[in-house]
């Protein structure tokens, strides 16, 4: 797998950061924490507990890359598990996930995201992974799903409450973004990327000056 | 002040005018050595963008000192990367994120020197007639006809080399959908764009690298500049200063590239020109205490979706100039008050304006990547939205009204019906869940299903307008119908602001010729 960056967060990944949590960023804050609060609470009765963490996952042993240096464990092993379920490249003609360094882009985009937004983006994650435990009474949490479950779930929550959408969206999109944006993926689908350069295409410069008539 | 400007003189009646050829002489966040700067103008021009510029331009061959003070970077054309994502961080308002409170609609404008004219797709329409007949009817505007705007039209379409797209304009997704308007008998049109000898990169949205597009980075910014205009970017307006209800001049912040406060700023001017668009003019004013309390209502911004179809054969969407036809059937508010626009799109767009499904349908979708089109759809929206300063951030109130969700339906079904109709095999509609459409029998049942609640479409803004709305009752405007802002003297709105409706068409003409016309009125 190619390694996390480890360099300070770039302008593009500010920017990927910024589009793919606009959603997010737009709704009013005391609007997204109501509708977590909600899922919580939820989700606390359904499981009959508090929403501490509500089933344990195999996954919270395994370690998380040293270059990883934005995203929590948990939220690492969720974006690793989203990889595998949404880009299923084995056998397509697209350049392999092993090939692009999806995660490590996702951390870099994280990491540029100002504070109230990254908080909120944490919640919704949280929410996103613990809420299989009930939603479709899949028993365990999103990162432990099953292939066809994961997909159910993503699709379940295209057509869900306002929340349930933005987060299926942002989720979708930070790794959507992460992989496209990497040239590497441009040439098996024939995209050209920039091009003015490489075609050696002449600046025109200003337009002259209009001849008034007043002038 | 920035490097590589080359310049020569030119003579004039009265003076002699440095032509500048390439760049522009602008001071910039680096070039500010000082805590504070103390300025004076005749006139102060807050933006740079179509309104901006265009009074910037028109005042300082009157002879008048105009300063012009940009919020955003000074970029040459030369460090355009053409990466839409990169774009997205330099270019624009909010580094591409701005939104409304919903989350579901994005309000993509520019924030640069050369503001919205720097990334937008080149269309120039003018004002369509009806639309004057409305501002007419509703708002007592009867200086606006198509004859009395006629030489104001005619000057900036000669000034920015606006002409019809020839046939080597027209690309591949264009040409399909022209086959699919042929069959249904539907009136579909070139475009008019700004753009001289276009190099069909389709890169409009990442600003054009190699100036064809003729936006005020290259046109009115350097004409002004050589009639004596000194242009700041970096510079953020905090307030409009008054006493005594008239207005003397501007506060504001240097701000650089990375969020550092390098300077403030103060201007004393007896003449102020809002034109920082439809969101930032709103805001500005109302941080001032300025106008009256119709300032930031009436926001009206075109809710756009991209419609995106698969077909059989290769179409390579991102190749070639990115508008080149529109379907003008609907136009006309009584035939259903939209256009279709055919328009190409890169890669990582794509993959954001549908939701082709999880897992080995979107791998599927995106290895035919190269076989998709697209169609915007632009409406006819009402003013029902508003722009808010909240003290220390500002909301841009937005709802698709329930008023306008039919005509967003009928856009919809046109658009699918286009695609089918040119061949599409696939045509996905812009949903949050999974939606597709394959045949006509299809069209109602699927799209009829859509409701109107937030995050259910996915809807981009491209047109922000209508917030200072001119007009001749002060009850339902907030600027006279010359653009004199109510409240206050010496304070003009020369932007997208000042439109009483949306326009249906892409702005920049109306919006180059309000700002002419305002700037004629302006001693």
């Amino acid at each position: 797998m190619p390694t996390a960056k480890d360099t300070p967060p770039n302008q593009s990944d500010q920017a990927a950061a910024r589009q793919v949590t606009a959603p997010l960023a737009a709704v009013t804050r005391r609007r997204f924490m109501k509708g977590i609060l909600l899922g919580s609470a939820g989700l606390a009765v359904a499981a009959g507990g508090t929403f501490a963490v509500l089933r344990r996952s195999p996954v919270d042993q395994l370690p998380v890359p040293d270059g990883i240096q934005h995203l929590s464990q948990s939220e690492y092993h969720l974006f690793r598990r989203a990889i595998e379920v949404l880009l299923p490249l084995a056998g397509s003609a697209l350049t392999p996930v092993s090939e692009v360094p999806v995660l490590a882009n996702i951390d870099a985009m994280i990491g540029t995201l100002p504070a109230h937004i990254r908080k909120d983006v944490a919640s919704g994650l949280m929410l996103f992974d613990n809420a299989a435990v009930v939603s479709g009474w899949h028993g365990r949490r999103f990162v432990d799903l099953e292939e066809a479950d994961a997909v159910a779930y993503f699709d379940r929550w295209s057509r869900g409450s306002v929340i349930q959408r933005t987060m299926n969206t942002v989720i979708k999109q930070f790794v959507y973004v992460s992989y496209w944006r990497d040239p590497k993926t441009w040439p098996p689908v024939e995209f050209d990327g920039p091009v003015s350069d490489r075609w050696g295409i002449a600046y025109l410069g200003n337009a002259p000056l209009p001849e008034e008539a007043d002038a | 002040m920035s490097a590589s400007i080359l310049s020569s003189a030119i003579e004039t009646k009265d003076e002699t005018v440095q032509q500048i050829n390439q760049g522009l002489p602008v001071v910039q966040a680096s070039d500010v050595k000082t805590g504070r700067l103390e300025l004076t103008a005749d006139v102060v021009i807050i933006g740079s963008g179509a309104g901006g510029a265009v009074t910037a331009y028109e005042l300082a061959r009157k002879g008048l000192d105009v300063l012009v003070l940009e919020a955003g970077p000074y970029v040459p054309s030369s460090e355009f990367t053409e990466d839409f994502t990169e774009s997205l961080e330099t270019l624009y308002e909010d580094h591409g994120g701005q939104a409304n409170t919903d989350g579901d609609l994005l309000v993509l404008q520019g924030r640069c020197v050369g503001g919205s004219t720097v990334v937008n797709g080149c269309v120039s329409f003018r004002t369509p007639d009806f639309i004057f007949d409305e501002w007419h009817r509703d708002f007592g505007l009867t200086d606006f006809t198509s004859a009395s705007m006629a030489p104001y039209f005619e000057r900036v379409e000669r000034n920015l080399s606006i002409t019809e797209n020839g046939p080597h304009e027209i690309a591949r997704h264009s040409q399909i959908m022209q086959r699919g308007a042929a069959a249904l008998g539907w009136s579909m049109k070139p475009f008019k764009r700004n753009i001289r000898e276009c190099a069909l990169t389709g890169h409009c949205l990442s600003g054009c690298k190699t100036e064809r597009k003729q936006s005020m980075l290259v046109t009115y910014l350097p004409w002004a500049a050589a009639h004596g205009a000194r242009i700041h970017s970096d510079t953020q307006v905090d307030r409009v200063t008054s006493e005594q209800g008239r207005a003397t001049g501007v506060e504001g912040r240097v701000i650089d590239r990375h969020g550092k406060h390098v300077a403030d700023i103060s201007v004393k001017a007896e003449r102020v020109i809002m034109a920082a668009g439809a969101v930032q003019t709103p805001v500005i004013l109302q941080r001032s205490g300025l106008g009256n309390d119709q300032v930031g209502r009436n926001f009206a911004c075109h809710p756009s979706m991209y419609v995106g179809a698969r077909y059989p054969e290769p179409v390579h969407p991102w190749r070639g100039a990115m508008l080149g036809v529109y379907v003008d059937e609907f136009m006309h508010p009584d035939n259903g008050g939209f256009i279709l626009e055919v328009g190409g799109l890169g890669i990582a767009e794509l993959c954001m304006i549908s939701e082709p499904g999880t897992g080995k349908p979107f791998v599927e979708y995106m290895e035919k990547a190269a076989h998709m089109a697209g169609i915007v759809t632009l409406i006819h929206d009402h003013n029902v939205g508003e722009i808010r300063w909240q003290g220390d951030h500002k909301e841009i109130l937005y709802k698709l009204s329930d008023k306008d969700f039919p005509s967003m339906l009928a856009s919809l079904k046109a658009a699918v019906r286009l695609h089918l109709a040119a061949g599409a095999e696939e045509v996905l509609l812009p949903t949050s869940e999974r939606l597709s459409v394959t045949s006509v029998d299809q069209i109602d049942a699927v799209i009829d299903r859509l409701s109107n609640k937030p995050q259910h479409l996915r809807m981009v803004s491209y047109h922000p307008q209508g917030s200072c709305r001119m007009g001749t009752d002060p009850a339902n405007s907030a600027t006279d119908a010359e653009g004199r802002l109510r409240g206050v003297e010496g304070v003009w709105v020369a932007d997208a602001s000042l439109l009483p409706t949306s326009l249906i068409v892409n702005p920049q003409v109306t919006v180059y010729a309000l700002a002419n016309y305002v700037a004629d009125r302006i001693g």
